[in-house]
């Protein structure tokens, strides 16, 4: 097999670098993002390396491609292959330049916010009912039901035998310090 | 058991119990687990040991040692929380949360927050495999089985439906029904929504569905002014006996919203 010349390598990096951002950008399940598996059967073996390049293009854009696991925790340096095909990469806005990015009413927003700090200040864990306390004291119950469930649909709260925690999208989305600190300040 | 009864054994037994109940408490609460001294609760079964005879006896101690462990465990998890960055004092953390104002936490969130990035778009082969689908499918009539439900469901709860069920009983209701005729017939002819509008919207929307009952009954007539959007509520001038069912009925919609709620309650504030 004749050896890939420059621009041969050059224009296929590039159509791997494409269908990379349109298998991120593009939803295909209900949760966004896209698993480690499903990159590497669209990009072959060296998609790590097709979005290291796609982070470099993305990052002139304020962006950025963010790794998660599922069980909690997002990427460390050195972790395995097989790891990797588990994880959910997605892209999210590196620093926000626009003031307003959601249609959520600023209420909802307020009772996430307070959410997500009185869990992360009880270790990442609280009871669904010590937070719906928490949150009565400032809206009405049934907003405070309704809006918890919604939170946890939408992956900011995950909720285990009646206990709420952190979930997969707070740990992409939020700086979860810098909320704590912007609250403490 | 026979164990309980020699007061000896009892003695280590409330001992052991009492620990063991201290160790479901941190547990369960989140509670700090170095409240628990591991030392003197590893002397105290030390101690017991040689004196465990019993089958009962030796399921106690090895239950002891697996609530033991895992408080260890929570220890080594506190110790990892409290060192990493994220660790604020939680009773620090509430208090400012309970002063902060809605916007505030918005804000907070807002500066923090780093949205995904995600579109949704029908391609050309998505359509073709929708068309495809479309295609495939049976006619609705030769799929009832898919849906058995909603055709069997034919009309939505009423009041009997809930008695029948025993979530609520006939007194209760009634009694409930009579206190708020009672409450407008000392308020006399009044606005419908102050009549209805309480501190908690929850209670509002209870007293919305029992007016609409009494309005039903013959026993509250309204009076809508369509043009200035005024609906006024009083008490029948008819005798309370006769039977609404002689005249004609009609629906009469009133809007109720948690907004409008909120909206009325600055309004009486103000006042």
């Amino acid at each position: 097999m004749e050896s890939e010349t420059e621009e041969e390598l050059r224009i296929r990096t590039e159509r791997k670098v494409k269908k990379a951002a349109q298998l991120l950008f593009f939803r295909r399940h209900r949760i966004p993002g896209v698993k480690g598996w499903e990159l590497k059967k669209g990009l072959g073996e060296d998609y790590v390396e097709v979005i290291a390049v796609l982070n470099s293009v993305l990052d002139k854009l304020g962006m950025e491609v963010k790794r998660i696991s599922d069980a909690g925790g997002e990427k460390e340096e050195g972790e395995g292959e097989k790891k990797a095909e588990r994880d959910r990469f997605m892209i999210v806005l590196k620093s926000p330049v626009i003031e307003k990015a959601s249609g959520e009413r600023i209420d909802n927003v307020a009772m996430l916010s307070a959410t997500l700090a009185y869990i992360i200040s009880k270790q990442g864990k609280a009871q669904r009912k010590a937070v719906e306390d928490f949150l009565s004291g400032k809206f009405p119950k049934q907003r405070i039901y309704f809006a918890l469930d919604r939170y946890i649909k939408q992956g900011y709260v995950g909720e285990d035998d009646k206990a709420l925690y952190i979930g997969w999208r707070t740990r992409a989305e939020v700086d979860r310090k810098s909320l704590l600190d912007l609250i403490l300040s | 058991m026979e164990n309980y009864k020699n007061p000896s054994k009892q003695m280590k037994f409330d001992e052991l119990f009492q620990l063991l109940n201290f160790c479901k408490t941190i547990q369960a609460d989140g509670t700090d687990p170095f409240d628990l001294d591991v030392k003197k609760f590893l002397e105290t079964l030390k101690h017991y040991h040689k004196k465990w005879k019993s089958l009962d006896d030796l399921l106690l101690d090895a239950e002891a040692i697996a609530e033991l462990a895992k408080i260890i465990e929570l220890q080594g998890k506190w110790i990892k929380d409290r060192s990493s960055s994220f660790y604020i004092d939680p009773v620090l953390l509430e208090l400012k949360l309970k002063m902060l104002e809605p916007q505030q936490l918005a804000t907070a969130f807002f500066k923090s927050w780093h949205p995904i990035i995600s579109l949704d778009r029908i391609t050309p082969q998505r359509l073709t495999e929708g068309l495809a689908y479309w295609n495939a499918l049976l006619p609705l009539g030769e799929r009832t089985d898919e849906f058995p439900l909603p055709s069997a469901v034919k009309s939505t709860f009423d009041i009997e439906d809930l008695i029948a069920l025993n979530i609520l009983s006939k007194t209760e209701f009634d009694d409930s029904i009579r206190a708020v005729l009672n409450e407008l017939e000392e308020r006399g002819k009044i606005d419908y929504h102050d009549f209805i509008y309480d501190d908690a919207f929850e209670t509002s929307v209870k007293k919305a569905y029992l007016t609409s009952y009494l309005v039903s009954e013959g026993k509250a007539e309204l009076d809508i002014n369509p043009l200035e959007e005024e609906v006024f509520i009083s008490p029948s001038n008819n005798n309370v006996n006769t039977p609404a069912a002689h005249t004609p009925s009609r629906s009469i919609p009133v809007s109720l919203s948690y907004e409008d709620w909120l909206r009325w309650r600055v309004k009486q504030k103000r006042n």
